[in-house]
């Protein structure tokens, strides 16, 4: 019940979104566009790169661009979801966020998905149709399908404690921006498979900064390079992490209301 | 003049009331680094060579694009928008002080602070990493580096007065500004050296402005230029400047015009 | 009782730091903390339908005190009780049935129309469209803003945008609405028009309403009782009358004279607060205002004479200045 109270909500704040989105049509196709001239970029880098290579650590060419199309699609996902992180800042300082506190919604559905835009449905379409193609130039199995998804859903759940880690440094310190550009900074390492790093950087940022859990796992169990052990390690990772966001959440809030004035 | 300075030092205290906020900066201008370098390391083990760099100049490249960063990259002429669309610059145009100037001071302040940060994060990852830089001894292409880097800082600026004033036409400063982020974080040679493209687009790329921000000036550096290629980039370089200034003044009288017009 | 406090305290505790340079590495290495109280061992009870002015100086505590009725704050100590409910424990229920108005803030989304705002109200406060329906009509009736509905806020002034504010928060016909200074920043006629509307809803939706506010104006006109505050204690809880006849047991006697008078004439009858020929205002006490009356209109050339309550706001003034002991 609650559930569906809150998926239409969700759509409800959505729709405002991108109305006022809207208004300011020049730029949000200008957005649009510079999103997606980010994506042909780095396209265009690796095209380069493989051309004069043939293998990067030991990955073929479509297996390459596969691990780059499971990125893209774990970057546009949580921007489209979670896309009112991103005005945090402001709701803090400028005390719009006791009208959040005072309301009967999760101030933390609120704070996460109160902003989503519409249009960003457009990139994600894109990302969804690339990432099929390049998953059809390579060997995949059921298995590796049903284990990519399962790992999918971890990957996002780990960005999930991020932008909820991020929002409760905001309440404590205002300081979201760059927070939250720091994640984007970390995940963009994930643009190619971790395993080109060489150790310990590679256990750095595969078990440390969570990144290889996110980008490079999925891809790997896709392709049967993945073993059981690490699966799990991974699901634990993303369980461990979502809980002691919600636990620093929790604690933020609680700093909010004996302090803030 | 001793204003300018005045503004200068201004910007350090900006910066430490803002610590959290500048910190943030600097952290991630570390990882960006780390990220590109730690992903060349990788593709040009020691000894092999790649797009015809060895892996001690591809290193020091990306080192040099990181601290060239922080020399050319960093500006304040975003805020002229928000100057702008705030009504803000009234205030500033009653002082009896040069508007470009008083931007480009700010500019200044602004380089002074990410070089020092810059300075002190790349001395403590050469301790960390002892990274196999390529040092240039040769006086000529060590003096054209630095001719190079006046020109890139002089090209920054205009492009950034551009975009700034953006604000006199429309609330939508940010749009174009990411769409130049973008496309700068490409052309301009951040992630990866401009000449590995394939011939004909490259001698496409050198005609735009923006190789001349980072990868232009590294190149000089690296003594992989010969001296007709030098003058070359410069011209190109100095028209390009000559030209955005020229644009820069035009855009900047009429905006003026229009923004008294409306008696903000 | 609709609203309990007891013994509520809020201290927050902050750090102080010297300037410059010094200050900031002294305040690196040991840390000043320093207790701040903003509240201070506060009781009252509200009763349902009461519309009660909370009244203090700015910093005297009363946002924080409404800000811990509305559970945005933990109190440090204390009990307080709203609907039965505890506040900071946000119980949805509770939540739903009460509103919080904080003036210069704004929640309405300021590029679309207002009623898209207000359909989102309707959304999160899960109003039936029946009653969304009808409190709507009748609150935009009331309130004037019929036709604003579908003008951006952007677009509003002042005066219409608090209006359209108002609507948003009262949609979901709270039982409890807290007003935090309103009227501020709006113009004399506007703020007229908020009072009167204020005044309405509470007699018909039978509303619980607190106003915060440092206009006298405000709590004159709406508050019978007031409830005083400064430095966080409670100086007063009652009637305004009573107020007036406790602290202030005096009125003034306002005089146009027609012929000019030495004023050494005057002073035997009664305080003189002023006098400027033609004008005299005297002050005189409750129980010899008829007497001293008498004697003006009887002995000296009087043009005018008008009998007024003292000034609310001199007052509280003074009841404050009373508590600087």
């Amino acid at each position: 019940m609650e559930i569906k109270k809150y998926i239409k909500l969700w759509w409800f704040f959505a729709r405002m979104t991108t109305k006022v989105a809207f208004q300011s049509r020049f730029g949000a196709i200008v957005f649009l566009i510079g999103k997606l001239l980010r994506f042909v970029f780095f396209l265009i880098f690796l095209i380069l790169l493989l051309t004069k290579t043939n293998v990067i650590a030991g990955y073929s060419f479509w297996q390459v661009i596969f691990f780059f199309a499971t990125f893209n699609l774990l970057d546009t996902i949580p921007q489209l979801l979670w896309r009112e992180v991103y005005r945090f800042r402001t709701y803090v300082a400028r005390g719009f966020f006791d009208y959040i506190l005072i309301k009967p919604v999760s101030p933390l559905f609120r704070s996460l998905f109160g902003g989503s835009d519409i249009l960003d449905f457009s990139i994600l379409l894109i990302s969804v149709i690339f990432l099929v193609y390049a998953a059809g130039k390579i060997d995949i199995t059921v298995f590796g399908v049903i284990g990519y998804l399962l790992l999918l859903v971890n990957a996002l759940l780990i960005s999930l404690s991020f932008h909820i880690f991020v929002l409760a440094m905001g309440i404590l310190t205002t300081e979201v921006d760059n927070a939250i550009m720091l994640y984007r900074d970390l995940t963009q390492m994930g643009r190619l498979p971790v395993d080109i790093y060489l150790e310990p950087i590679r256990g750095f940022l595969t078990f440390v900064i969570p990144v290889g859990i996110m980008m490079t796992f999925p891809p790997k169990v896709m392709m049967g390079l993945l073993s059981g052990t690490m699966l799990i390690i991974a699901f634990l990772i993303g369980i461990s992490l979502f809980l002691f966001s919600l636990f620093f959440w929790n604690y933020a809030m609680r700093r909010y209301a004996s302090v803030s004035s | 003049m001793r204003k300018y300075f005045l503004i200068i030092v201004n910007m350090w205290d900006e910066i430490f009331t803002y610590r959290l906020s500048f910190a943030m900066w600097r952290l991630r201008n570390v990882f960006q680094l780390l990220t590109i370098y730690f992903l060349w390391a990788s593709l040009i083990p020691k000894q092999s060579v790649l797009f015809g760099y060895s892996q001690s100049l591809m290193l020091t490249y990306v080192i040099g694009t990181s601290f060239l960063s922080a020399v050319i990259l960093s500006t304040r002429t975003y805020e002229i928008g928000d100057n702008i669309n705030s009504g803000n610059l009234s205030a500033l145009l009653l002082k009896p002080i040069n508007y470009f100037g008083y931007w480009f001071a700010k500019d200044i302040g602004d380089k002074l602070v990410n070089i020092s940060f810059s300075l002190v994060e790349l001395f403590l990852l050469f301790f960390l990493l002892r990274p196999p830089l390529f040092l240039q001894t040769d006086i000529v292409p060590l003096l054209f580096f630095i001719i190079t880097i006046c020109l890139g800082i002089l090209l920054y600026f205009c492009i950034g007065s551009l975009l700034g004033m953006i604000g006199f036409w429309s609330p939508e400063v940010w749009a174009p500004r990411f769409i130049f982020f973008i496309l700068i974080g490409f052309f301009a040679g951040i992630l990866f050296p401009l000449d590995i493209f394939p011939k004909p687009i490259f001698n496409i790329l050198q005609l735009l402005p923006f190789p001349y921000l980072l990868f232009f000036p590294l190149k000089v550096y690296l003594g992989q230029l010969s001296m007709p290629e030098i003058l070359k980039g410069i011209s190109i370089s100095v028209i390009w400047i000559f030209s955005l200034t020229y644009i820069m003044v035009l855009v900047w009288r009429k905006g003026l015009r229009m923004y008294t017009a409306y008696g903000n | 009782m609709v609203i309990s406090v007891s013994n509520l305290s809020k201290y927050y505790t902050t750090h102080k730091k010297d300037a410059g340079l010094l200050g900031s590495i002294k305040s690196f290495i040991a840390r000043k903390y320093e207790t701040i109280k903003a509240v201070e061992n506060i009781s009252f009870t509200i009763g349902e339908g009461e519309l009660v002015g909370f009244i203090g100086p700015n910093g005297a505590g009363k946002t924080t005190t409404l800000k811990c009725l509305s559970g945005l704050l933990y109190p440090t100590s204390g009990r307080v009780s709203v609907l039965g409910f505890t506040p900071y424990e946000r119980n949805h229920t509770f939540l739903k049935q009460i509103s919080l108005v904080m003036g210069q803030k704004n929640q309405l989304w300021w590029d679309l129309p207002v009623i898209e705002s207000i359909q989102l109200q309707k959304e999160i406060y899960s109003i039936t469209d029946e009653k969304y329906k009808k409190t709507l009509s009748e609150l935009t009736e009331l309130l004037e803003i019929a036709d604003l509905l579908s003008v951006q806020v952007k677009k509003l002034s002042l005066g219409q945008r608090m209006k359209c504010e108002l609507l948003a928060a009262i949609i979901h016909t709270p039982r409890v609405l807290f007003l935090d200074e309103p009227t501020i920043g709006l113009d004399v006629v506007m703020q007229k028009k908020l009072r009167e509307f204020i005044k309405e809803y509470n007699k018909h939706y039978m509303a619980t309403i607190m106003l915060t506010s440092h206009y006298m104006k405000d709590v004159e006109a709406l508050c019978k009782r007031v409830i005083i505050i400064n430095h966080g204690t409670l100086l007063y809880d009652g009637q305004l009358s009573d107020l007036v006849k406790k602290h202030a047991p005096y009125k003034i006697i306002k005089v146009i004279l027609d012929k000019y008078i030495d004023p050494k004439k005057l002073a035997p009858l009664s305080e003189v607060l002023y006098f400027s020929y033609p004008e005299l205002v005297l002050r005189v006490s409750q129980k010899n205002i008829g007497k001293v009356a008498t004697k003006i209109l009887d002995k000296f050339p009087v043009e005018n004479i008008t009998i007024e309550d003292p000034d609310i706001e001199q007052v509280i003034r003074e009841v404050f200045t009373k508590q600087k002991r």
